[in-house]
């Protein structure tokens, strides 16, 4: 058995199995053990290299056996349960493999598709072999109803308990195989949208562009000089009751929080979005269903002591747990939601000139949009979350980029993804402000959401019995309608005056009182 | 040892001199050990009180002022669950799954609702020369010990964050005064006044029963709290104002509350002097705290290193012409709620009912919520 991990760019070499014939009495698979337990680094979604999210340690299987051998001590490893499982579906990867074995690639994945192949396969023939040995003790249980001499009974009854120790054996080793499998084949990364560029950040495709970088004729200033002056935010104090990268808002950065959520949930909800506030505390297992990885080295998650808890990072994550392990109606979809919550990152493993000031935070305000479909329609959703998007951000009067990402750069969970980047002078470069993504079943099979087509006549059988017609798995998509730190870059830096002052874009006006800029005070 | 000796002389003070030195190290050992232990013990010693407070429990509590009377109902009201239920508000049942009991989600009206709360009360206090701020709701865990919390402990109510000297905080009451921590003021600056919006977050360990039911008692919420820093001469003055303002705004919303002086046994260590709103609930059948205003005095201040310089009087310059600065002080800090919006919106939901399943919004509310003027079931 071989477990592929990679921590920090290090790649374990697969270990080769080394298989025996299964006809052979006390045959087993053998493995080397590795030295010590694998702890994997898990890394936050977005970036490339990702581990199975679980302990993983290599350890014997017995072999089937027919006969007399009881099954050796599985000694010193065991194999960690996973606490729930994604309803993957393997006969569709191994008749699809080279698809996803270049997808894999593409997405850099560690994914060890050919481990899974394996694994699904063994655990195929083992399936037989159980099968076939309780038809086995079936049939000695059959004679012994009969008329037996003793020495005859005797025999069987001898053999009636060998196969029922062999079985026992067989189908412990069949759940712990089932479980491995399900840990490694849980690494795969979703599919790609087939006109989704190949390769990383560079390679991501401009969609569309939308306005142009304002000129200034006098100099600007980035918005932590412009927040100093206009007293709009405190990062030193928060340094020091907090840590770095928090922040307080002070003034009129306050009613512009508060007009941006509340502009930005209104303008969503006239579009048929159900609006919502959600949980920030949430168990780990719901992120990780998601597709985050709340434990490890560089992970964007925050834990809670002494409990399975976690912060969220995103509202795409209570929001997806709303309707976890249940079947929708399909007339219900599509089921959409804009959700206002406060989101807390760790940002571990971020460093350098691209965290100034409000750039990147630990913890922020967001407004989300989260859309529950029918499989067909994901594609279409989607582009309609982007026009939303679009529809915001150019009402707001910000010069922003729209881009089709690249394989490398998706995360497991995206089929598709795009990244809004708007243009900040202050900081002279485009930011990400949002991001769209459709991420078809890869969350619904982890999160178990699904629904029921309507059914239609043809499935009445003739005595008048309606057959249900199977569930589908729902596609889910998510998209940040407004992420207020950056936003508040983006107006701070796109709209100060020469005087010093900030002019407030027309639409968040009503919402803040009427006020029309922020002035500088007189001291 | 400095002036000329005979060498035996020396020789025997050197010894001394080690002596000395041992003996010193020693003690001085045993002194930073006992300040030490003084600290921790001397640090529990309560806030004093006003003399005007009751002594004993709860049930001591003296009554300052009741605003308002129960609304009289000719039929059959429902608690806020079930109204919530009934006008698709709120969903606790998915919360528990995604993160356990006393979590929920809040829907349709009710996110309007609450945004519309916050707006509104942020507004009104800030008329009254209140700085609105947005706080970090993750905090050092020293900072909460120093505003008289205790994050550690078995019954805590403060969430701990994993692998970190963090915490997250239960109040905005905990960063705002961390704000000025360690700092001398200028007198000039006083009073310092600040209405903080932030999320809230407790583990209510311990809190069990039915006071628990729905919004009345949940692990987040949001509130609007406001925060004083003053002249210590000045906090009695200012807490009056506090609990003025907090009683002008829910008398705004139209709800029926009483104004209580807190009994010594229920004040908790930081607390001179605490006056607690309670809001007639008529679904749950009982008053229920909505709002809590207290003197700190310099409590906190003393643990947070926050003093103020008086200005200098004329005679404090000396002859030579140089200017004595005054010894400085500690600031007084108090804390009141503005607005917790679970608990208001019990107290909007139950108390505005409507027989025909409806709620009416107070009017103050409903420019904050585009004019709407009340929640209607929705058909089906």
């Amino acid at each position: 058995m071989a477990l592929q991990c990679r921590l920090s760019g290090a790649t374990f070499q697969s270990l080769k199995l080394a298989t025996i014939p299964i006809s052979s009495s006390s045959s087993r698979f053998i493995f080397r053990t590795l030295p010590k337990t694998l702890n994997l680094a898990l890394f936050s979604r977005h970036s490339a290299p990702k581990a199975p999210p679980f302990s993983v340690l290599i350890r014997n299987l017995s072999a089937p056996a027919v006969a007399a051998a009881p099954a050796a001590e599985t000694s010193d490893i065991k194999v960690v349960k996973p606490q729930w499982n994604a309803a993957i579906d393997f006969k569709w990867i191994r008749d699809n493999k080279e698809a996803v074995a270049v997808n894999i690639k593409n997405r850099n994945s560690n994914a060890n598709l050919e481990l899974v192949l394996q694994l699904y396969d063994k655990m195929l023939n083992l399936q037989k072999e159980v099968e076939r040995l309780r038809g086995e003790r079936n049939n000695v249980a059959n004679k012994m109803k009969g008329k037996l001499e003793p020495s005859e009974r005797q025999k069987l009854i001898e053999e009636g308990k060998n196969l029922k120790e062999a079985l026992t054996t067989l189908e412990e080793d069949l759940v712990k195989l089932r479980d491995e499998l399900q840990i490694e084949a849980q690494c795969i990364p979703n599919l790609t949208h087939p006109d989704v560029p190949i390769g990383w950040e560079d390679s991501s495709k401009l969609r569309n562009m939308v306005g142009s970088p304002r000129k200034f004729d006098f100099p600007i200033k980035d918005h932590l000089q412009i927040g100093k002056e206009l007293d709009l935010f405190d990062f030193d104090a928060a340094a020091e009751v907090s840590g770095s990268k928090f922040y307080y808002l002070k003034n009129e950065a306050v009613m512009l929080e508060m007009a941006l959520v509340n502009w930005t949930l209104t303008e969503v909800m006239k579009r048929g979005f159900t609006p919502l506030t959600t949980p920030e505390i949430v168990r780990s297992s719901v992120v990780e269903k998601c597709g985050f990885q709340p434990r490890g080295e560089n992970t964007q998650v925050y834990s809670i002591e002494d409990s399975d808890q976690c912060l969220i990072g995103t509202a795409e994550i209570p929001v997806g747990g709303i309707h976890m392990d249940s079947i929708v109606a399909e007339s219900a979809l599509p089921l959409k939601y804009v959700a206002f919550s406060h989101c807390f990152r760790t940002e571990a493993g971020a460093a350098g000139t691209a965290t100034r000031g409000l750039y990147r935070v630990h913890q922020f305000s967001k407004v989300e949009m989260f859309i529950l479909c029918r499989q067909e329609e994901s594609d279409m959703y989607h582009e309609k979350l982007i026009k939303i998007e679009e529809d915001l951000f150019s009402s707001l009067g910000l010069h922003f980029k729209i881009l089709d990402m690249a394989t490398g750069d998706l995360g497991s969970p995206a089929y598709r993804k795009f990244d809004v980047e708007a243009w900040m002078p202050g900081l002279e470069r485009y930011g990400e402000i949002s991001s769209a993504s459709n991420c078809t079943d890869y969350q619904s099979r982890r999160l178990g959401i699904r629904y029921r087509p309507s059914e239609s006549p043809s499935t009445t059988s003739k005595k008048g019995k309606t057959n249900l017609a199977a569930t589908k798995f729902v596609h889910t998509l998510n998209a940040t309608a407004c992420a207020i730190p950056r936003m508040l870059v983006c107006l701070l830096e796109n709209f100060q005056q020469e005087d010093g002052s900030v002019i407030i874009p027309h639409p968040l006006r009503p919402f803040m009182g009427g006020v029309e800029a922020i002035y500088p005070k007189s001291r | 040892m400095k002036g000329k000796l005979e060498p035996s002389e020396r020789q025997k003070l050197i010894e001394e001199g080690k002596n000395l030195k041992e003996a010193l190290t020693t003690l001085e050992e045993d002194l930073v050990k006992l300040r030490d232990e003084l600290q921790i013990e001397a640090q529990c010693i309560p806030n004093l009180t006003h003399p005007d407070v009751p002594i004993g429990w709860e049930d001591s509590s003296k009554l300052r002022n009741m605003v308002g009377s129960p609304r009289k109902f000719d039929f059959p009201i429902k608690d806020h669950l079930q109204i919530g239920k009934e006008l698709d508000l709120f969903d606790f049942d998915a919360a528990a799954e995604v993160s356990g009991s006393k979590f929920y989600y809040l829907k349709n009206e009710a996110v309007m609702l609450e945004m519309a709360l916050v707006n509104w009360t942020l507004t009104e206090v800030m008329k009254r020369g209140f700085t609105p701020l947005t706080t970090p709701e993750i905090v050092r865990s020293s900072v909460v010990e120093k505003c008289g919390f205790q994050p550690r402990g078995e019954n805590t109510q403060v969430y701990s964050i994993e692998d970190s000297d963090q915490c997250l905080i239960g109040t905005a009451e905990i960063p705002v005064g961390g704000i000025h921590m360690d700092s001398i003021v200028a007198e000039s600056a006083l009073p310092l006044k600040y209405v903080a919006f932030s999320h809230c977050f407790r583990t209510e360990a311990g809190a069990a029963g039915t006071a628990t039911r729905g919004l009345y008692r949940v692990h987040q919420f949001s509130k609007v709290e406001m925060f004083i820093l003053c002249r210590q001469e000045e906090s009695d003055m200012y807490h009056e104002k506090l609990i003025k303002i907090e009683e002008d705004l829910f008398s705004s919303l139209g709800l029926h509350f009483k104004i209580l002086d807190m009994a010594t046994g229920d004040l908790g260590s930081p607390a001179y002097r605490k006056f607690d709103v309670e809001a007639w609930m008529p679904g749950l059948e009982r008053y229920g705290e909505i709002s809590s205003a207290s003197n700190c005095t310099d409590y906190q201040s003393r643990r947070l290193g926050i003093r103020y310089r008086p200005s200098e009087s004329p005679s404090t310059t000396s002859k030579k012409g140089k200017t004595n600065l005054a010894a400085t002080k500690f600031v007084h800090t108090l804390n009141a709620t503005a607005c917790a919006i679970p608990r208001m919106l019990v107290c909007l939901l139950e108390n505005f009912q409507q027989e025909d399943g409806s709620v009416i919004i107070p009017h103050p509310l409903r420019p904050f919520m585009g004019g709407v003027e009340a929640i209607y079931p929705k058909s089906r």
